[in-house]
């Protein structure tokens, strides 16, 4: 039972890993966007595609293919971002944020479709050679399953050094407290609002094509997983970077644990459930105030 | 030695009328311009439009007689303009010593430098570098947020409501700082709702009414004008008690 519950432990945080890097674009985009982009998943989509295509007709290994992953979703985050949510976000009012937030779903939407179009239904595997499953205690282990915890946490940190260290990294902190003074002071927040989208939205397509090395791609990759995303960056604070980290693993593991008592069916349930008993208990999250993009 | 001129200023928030109408203001080197009048006058509104933060505005703003875009505070920065708003004047979620650097953003070289320029200048700050500016008091929040516009060795600096929410020994000391920023050959524009304590730090006074300039006049004058005092600056002249 013991082992069981442990192989679930490890299972959660495996799946928890790969909906961090996703989850940690979309907390990037709202802290210094301030709305919701629903896209991500569009996104994490197309990265798991262009990494299957690298992988499947240019023959490239992980590495390359994560850079494309990142490079293809990240452009098109940022080209449709101009093409569909900028336009609205230039007429401010009080219900811009959601406003765009529901034009961002229907983006999804699209470019869920646009895959769709383009692919068709399919599931799509990457040509990699799978790696024997590692036993330690009586937990089995997958090794590709381990590198993606390893990258997921590697990309996190070096986001976070990102933040701390750099100029244009501080700059975008600043636009996220306050884009008035931000402006006063030289920062041109529509460039940083394209980093920040270009950065997200690449984070999002390493997710994608992480997963689909894992498993498989299709064009519902991204919409699948909205939820558990979303749920973890709202259990993070959705402003707060390592709260994006630790919501995206607590929501893994949680779904895992679920189904000790829950049908698989049901997993998705247990999204809806933390969403509902963290806005209940602490609005702001339960790691708002941790560092992050709002420190 | 940089002059900001301002003629025929006209404009407001995007969904209002026009708050400020034909304003003409020039503030050159030296000048500790205060602006006084009645709530809703449009003092702050005028200092956003100058500063570019609007971008609903006509008439010229001209630095040494080249024009400034409406609502670009990004070229008004470059330009030397460097405006402190009354609330929310520092990044609260970035540290004094980040916030330094964001004041120094468009700096191409020299950002150390400025900085410790900063620091030696308003010591208190240093021992503070790592705290995040949204932990500091209302009195070091102002310093700090003064520290950060000067930053870019500004021509032209615009305070609005500097000493809102200080105490008046934390008040005063902010007076003598602006002063002595003046007098160091910055041309200062400021909105104060002390009106009087301003105007014996500043060399002008500037009344808005109703969004118009009704007076432009040297600050003594003002102070010893028995209308002003009466209007705007809370105190009855001396030489009529009997309006008790």
């Amino acid at each position: 039972m013991l082992t069981d519950l442990l192989q679930y432990l490890v299972n959660g945080l495996i799946v928890g890993a790969l909906i961090a890097l996703p989850a940690l674009g979309l907390t990037l985009i709202f802290s210094v966007l301030g709305f919701v982009n629903f896209s991500v998943a569009a996104q994490l989509t197309a990265g798991g595609y262009a990494g299957w295509l690298a992988n499947t007709t240019l023959k490239l290994s992980l590495v390359p293919v994560l850079i494309i992953a990142f490079l293809v979703a990240g452009a098109l985050g940022v080209v449709t971002d101009r093409i569909a949510l900028a336009p609205i976000r230039r007429k401010p009012s009080a219900r811009t944020p959601l406003m765009v937030a529901v034009v961002s779903i229907a983006l999804n939407m699209a470019l869920e479709n646009a895959c769709r179009f383009s692919f068709g239904s399919g599931l799509n595997s990457f040509d990699m050679p799978i790696a024997r499953d590692m036993k330690v205690g009586g937990i089995r282990i997958g090794l590709q399953q381990l590198h993606n915890l390893e990258i997921a946490i590697g990309l996190a940190v070096l986001l976070a050094l990102f933040f701390s260290l750099t100029k244009l990294g501080k700059a975008m902190r600043a636009v996220a407290d306050n884009v008035d003074l931000a402006r006063l002071k030289g920062i041109e927040p529509v460039r940083l609002a394209n980093l920040a989208t270009f950065i997200g939205m690449g984070l999002a397509g390493v997710g994608g094509a992480l997963l689909a090395i894992d498993t498989s791609v299709d064009p519902s990759t991204g919409s699948r997983l909205i939820l558990l995303i979303f749920a973890g960056s709202v259990v993070g604070g959705l402003t707060s970077l390592p709260g994006a980290v630790a919501g995206a693993l607590l929501m893994g593991v949680i779904g895992e644990l679920g189904l000790l008592v829950l049908p698989p069916a049901y997993q998705s349930l247990t999204a809806f459930v933390a969403i509902l008993i963290t806005l209940l208990a602490r609005p702001s999250g339960i790691f708002s105030g941790a560092s992050g993009v709002r420190k | 030695m940089t002059t900001l001129s301002a003629s025929a200023i006209c404009g407001g928030y995007a969904t209002a009328d026009f708050i400020v109408k034909g304003v003409d203001i020039t503030i050159a080197p030296k000048d500790l311009a205060v602006i006084i009048g009645p709530n809703g006058a449009g003092k702050s509104t005028f200092l956003k439009l100058l500063a570019g933060l609007l971008p609903k505005r006509t008439g010229d703003v001209s630095i040494d007689g080249t024009a400034l875009p409406a609502g670009d505070a990004h070229a008004a920065c470059e330009r030397g303009v460097s405006f402190v708003p009354q609330e929310r004047n520092v990044f609260g979620s970035l540290s004094v010593q980040e916030n330094l650097e964001m004041g120094g953003y468009l700096l191409r070289s020299g950002l150390k430098s400025r900085i410790e320029e900063q620091l030696n200048r308003f010591p208190m700050l240093r021992g503070r570098l790592r705290e995040k500016a949204g932990n500091l008091s209302g009195g070091q929040r102002q310093v700090l947020a003064v520290a950060v516009a000067l930053m870019t060795n500004p021509s032209v600096l615009l305070l609005d409501e500097p000493t809102a929410g200080l105490s008046p020994a934390a008040a005063k000391e902010i007076f003598v700082l602006i002063r002595d920023l003046a007098a160091s050959g910055l041309a200062i524009l400021m909105v104060e709702q002390n009106a009087l304590l301003a105007l014996e730090y500043g060399t002008r006074g500037v009344v808005l009414v109703a969004g118009k300039k009704v007076r432009d006049d040297a600050a003594a004058s003002m102070i010893e004008d028995d209308e002003i005092r009466h209007l705007f600056l809370g105190r009855a002249a001396p030489a009529a008690p009997h309006r008790h």
